[in-house]
């Protein structure tokens, strides 16, 4: 009787002592960092960082009336756009082209994945002096003068397209396994019935994709929104603040001006946009995926 | 309804992770930090005397060079590239010559920026390095910070003579008759031009002041054969030497020398509005265009043959010096004024060294040992021909490597006289928040030449901007 006692005890609880292990490591590492976050952002900080004067929910209220914060979510919610966008129109092209077999696919098949082992702010070192207005190769080539980097008009661009070119490498590679999934009998009997290749592309090989296609692109939004090493190596935030993303003015108000109070809220402001924005995807994932 | 609820966790799940990684950054800096600290303690063990030494700064003395002995000290500089090299040089040559058996570990830290906030980060867990490098606008905050021992104490502890240090460069680190840091790496800015551009467009004279810059552009631009007149990058740095050229403050409380600042200066006495109208009119004429931001923003176009003229540090000439490679003739100028009635000088820049406060006196003394070693009129006269920093002691001017080196490269004397010719008076700023003024300073420059604001508004942006940061600091950190 007793025996068995335990054994039902072990049986329920069982299952919480797998889940300890990770549940530590996100105590440590996300959980104890979410409510630190939260709780910095009701205080303003001294130059050491430490929690020295109440500010209650000031921190936000400075926040919502800056013209730099607005402007920091504006530039950010561009930026994601185009990275977003840019980094899987190039990740599925790049993996449709490389469905078919043919000599040399591997070479391309690797430098399509590339990217992805470039770290963000080398490949920003050498954008750099490839985008250098008087002795980039970028104006030589196109015969332009273009200060790409210092001219408002083009910086965010730049840094976008950086991004997204950095990003395509992994979806390329979620793309080559999404189509590898779609099962190849389904293109002969649509050839049969007399379908052409676009036929085919948009009413097989693009729902194929839409489960991984959704998983890509939650990953992308999020990653965009986090880009940081192109920014601070690119542009500082610059000119003006126009490449001055969120993630970055997180981190200047944090380890440049040592205000870890806004920063936190910043933070926190941040945490609730996404959140906000993956909800809305999961939605949405329930009418346009089809698994 | 289950599937719902598991969307939400994982949507937090994604996005929490997307937070905390921003977290993250601070325990980076810390965590390598505490690597070196690791080395201290053993280090220390090694020299049981340090532990009962008195408090009583022994730099220099017979005592102290016994504690000295065999000690391990970090030393954290931020000096990358050729200057990099160089300083790896006076290292190892002090490791292998020193006869006290002292070792220093140097290790390079990023920019300036990225030193001073690696070494706030590391200081948070009280795991910094023994002897940081600083840049000029960060001494304040350091003097305020209570993490080092001024450099007066290991001077006067060892009876070293102050005066062997040019007078001008010890002016802006002496506060209160007290050397906080030592010298070491110092520069000041200076007009760069294109002497064969100016001969060709028939210029005899190298204009001193921003109109009489674009009195002559159209000469430049039309016979001279240059796409550009002037390569002015967005630098704070210039804007406070161009406030120091109006002998004006750029913060009050007599510069922050006399009494911790507590609003910005430049725009009271009218210096900043100034140095901006005569900007935006150089870059309105299209002959300033918008370069690009920070220190090096300018270099490329000059050396590249399209720019007449730039405004550099002069350490930045042998760089410069390098990339022309003898494709033009290189000729130096001191640094423009704003107006030609402007009578004030320029102020240093670069960095110095200041020893940090591990209450370990020990160290503490092999610190001040290797700071003598740097600043020794040797290891200057090296250090000046391999950079372009000026030689921070008067004695290096009589070394051999000195003397030769300013026979092939005459430009540098421009900026010893420049130098020269001010006056400790315009010893420069110190202010607390001095890194982010100087941010706030360029990207509102960057706002006004992009963009159509006036002078008048953007000098009154900075200056809101950097006094509310300056009162957040003052109020938080007393």
């Amino acid at each position: 009787m007793k025996t068995s006692g335990f054994h039902n005890f072990l049986k329920k609880t069982g299952p919480y002592a797998y889940v300890l292990p990770s549940m530590a490591v996100f105590m440590v590492f996300l959980f104890y960092p979410f409510f630190k976050t939260i709780y910095l952002s009701l205080y303003k900080t001294n130059k050491m960082g430490e929690a020295k004067l109440f500010y209650g929910l000031g921190n936000y209220r400075d926040l919502l009336t800056s013209e730099s914060f607005y402007n920091s979510i504006f530039v950010t919610f561009v930026f994601v756009l185009i990275v977003v966008a840019g980094s899987m129109l190039i990740g599925l092209i790049a993996a449709v082209l490389c469905n078919k077999a043919f000599p040399g696919i591997r070479f391309f098949s690797t430098a399509y994945a590339l990217p992805m082992a470039i770290a963000s702010s080398s490949a920003a070192m050498i954008f750099k002096i490839m985008l250098h207005p008087s002795i980039g190769i970028v104006n030589k080539l196109l015969g332009l003068n273009i200060n790409w980097i210092s001219d408002p008009k083009y910086a965010l661009v730049c840094v976008a397209l950086l991004t997204a070119w950095l990003n395509s490498g992994i979806n390329f590679l979620y793309f080559s396994a999404g189509l590898s999934n779609i099962d190849e009998s389904i293109y002969e009997r649509a050839s049969v019935d007399g379908a052409n290749g676009i036929q085919k592309f948009w009413n097989l090989t693009l729902p194929g994709l839409s489960p991984i296609m959704f998983y890509t692109l939650v990953v992308n939004i999020i990653q965009a929104f986090q880009a940081f090493g192109q920014v601070k190596v690119l542009t500082q935030g610059g000119p003006g603040e126009s490449t001055n993303l969120i993630v970055y003015s997180i981190y200047r108000d944090a380890f440049f001006n040592y205000r870890f109070g806004s920063a936190a809220a910043q933070s926190v402001l941040l945490f609730a946009m996404i959140m906000v924005l993956t909800l809305i995807m999961f939605r949405i994932e329930k009418k346009g995926v089809s698994y | 309804m289950k599937k719902r609820i598991l969307s939400v966790i994982t949507a937090a799940a994604l996005t929490v992770s997307a937070l905390a990684g921003c977290s993250q950054g601070a325990s980076t800096g810390s965590s390598q930090n505490s690597q070196t600290s690791q080395d201290v303690s053993e280090t220390s063990q090694n020299v049981p005397s340090s532990s009962t030494m008195s408090p009583v700064n022994t730099a220099g003395t017979a005592e102290g060079k016994e504690a000295a002995q065999g000690q391990t000290i970090t030393f954290w500089h931020s000096m990358g590239g050729v200057n990099g090299e160089a300083i790896d040089y006076l290292v190892n040559k002090f490791n292998t010559e020193n006869t006290l058996g002292i070792q220093v570990e140097a290790q390079y830290q990023g920019s300036y920026d990225d030193a001073i906030n690696k070494l706030r980060s590391a200081q948070i867990g009280n795991m910094g390095a023994d002897l940081v490098q600083i840049y000029d606008i960060g001494t304040r905050f350091m003097i305020d910070s209570g993490w080092v021992i001024p450099m007066q104490e290991l001077i006067d502890a060892d009876g070293w003579d102050t005066k062997q240090i040019e007078p001008n460069i010890a002016a802006y680190y002496t506060i209160n008759d007290t050397l906080y840091s030592m010298p070491f790496n110092s520069s000041t800015p200076i007009l760069y031009y294109n002497k064969d551009m100016f001969e060709k467009a028939g210029i005899t004279e190298v204009p001193d002041s921003l109109p009489k810059i674009a009195e002559v552009g159209d000469a430049l631009l039309e016979k001279g054969g240059a796409g550009e007149v002037i390569s002015l990058a967005i630098y704070g740095w210039f804007f406070e030497q161009f406030t120091c050229k109006q002998n004006q403050n750029y913060v009050n409380n007599g510069n922050g020398r006399e009494d911790v600042a507590t609003a910005v200066d430049f725009d009271q006495n009218g210096a900043g509005l100034k140095t901006l109208t005569a900007w935006k009119a150089l870059a309105d004429a299209g002959y300033a265009p918008n370069v690009g931001r920070g220190g090096d923003a300018g270099l490329a176009d000059f050396s590249s043959g399209k720019a007449a003229m730039t405004l550099g540090s002069t350490a930045s000439l042998k760089q410069i010096l390098n990339d022309v490679n003898g494709k033009f003739e290189v000729g130096t100028a001191y640094f423009p004024k704003v107006s030609d009635e402007d009578e004030g000088g320029v102020s240093i820049g670069g960095g110095s060294l200041w020893a940090l406060n591990n209450e370990n006196p020990a160290k503490e003394a092999a610190v001040w040992e290797f700071v003598k070693f740097l600043v020794s009129a040797e290891s200057q006269a090296y250090w000046n021909m391999q950079t372009g920093y000026f030689p921070v002691t008067v004695a290096a001017h009589e070394e051999p490597v000195f003397v030769q080196n300013m026979e092939v490269y005459p430009q540098f004397m421009t900026a010893i006289d420049q130098l020269h010719d001010s006056s400790p008076k315009s010893a420069g700023a110190l202010l607390s928040v001095f890194p982010e003024a100087r941010q706030v300073v360029e990207t509102e420059i960057e706002n006004m030449l992009n963009g159509n604001r006036t002078p008048e508004d953007t000098v009154k942006r900075i200056a809101e901007n950097i006094n509310r940061s300056i009162e957040d600091y003052n109020l938080l950190n007393d």
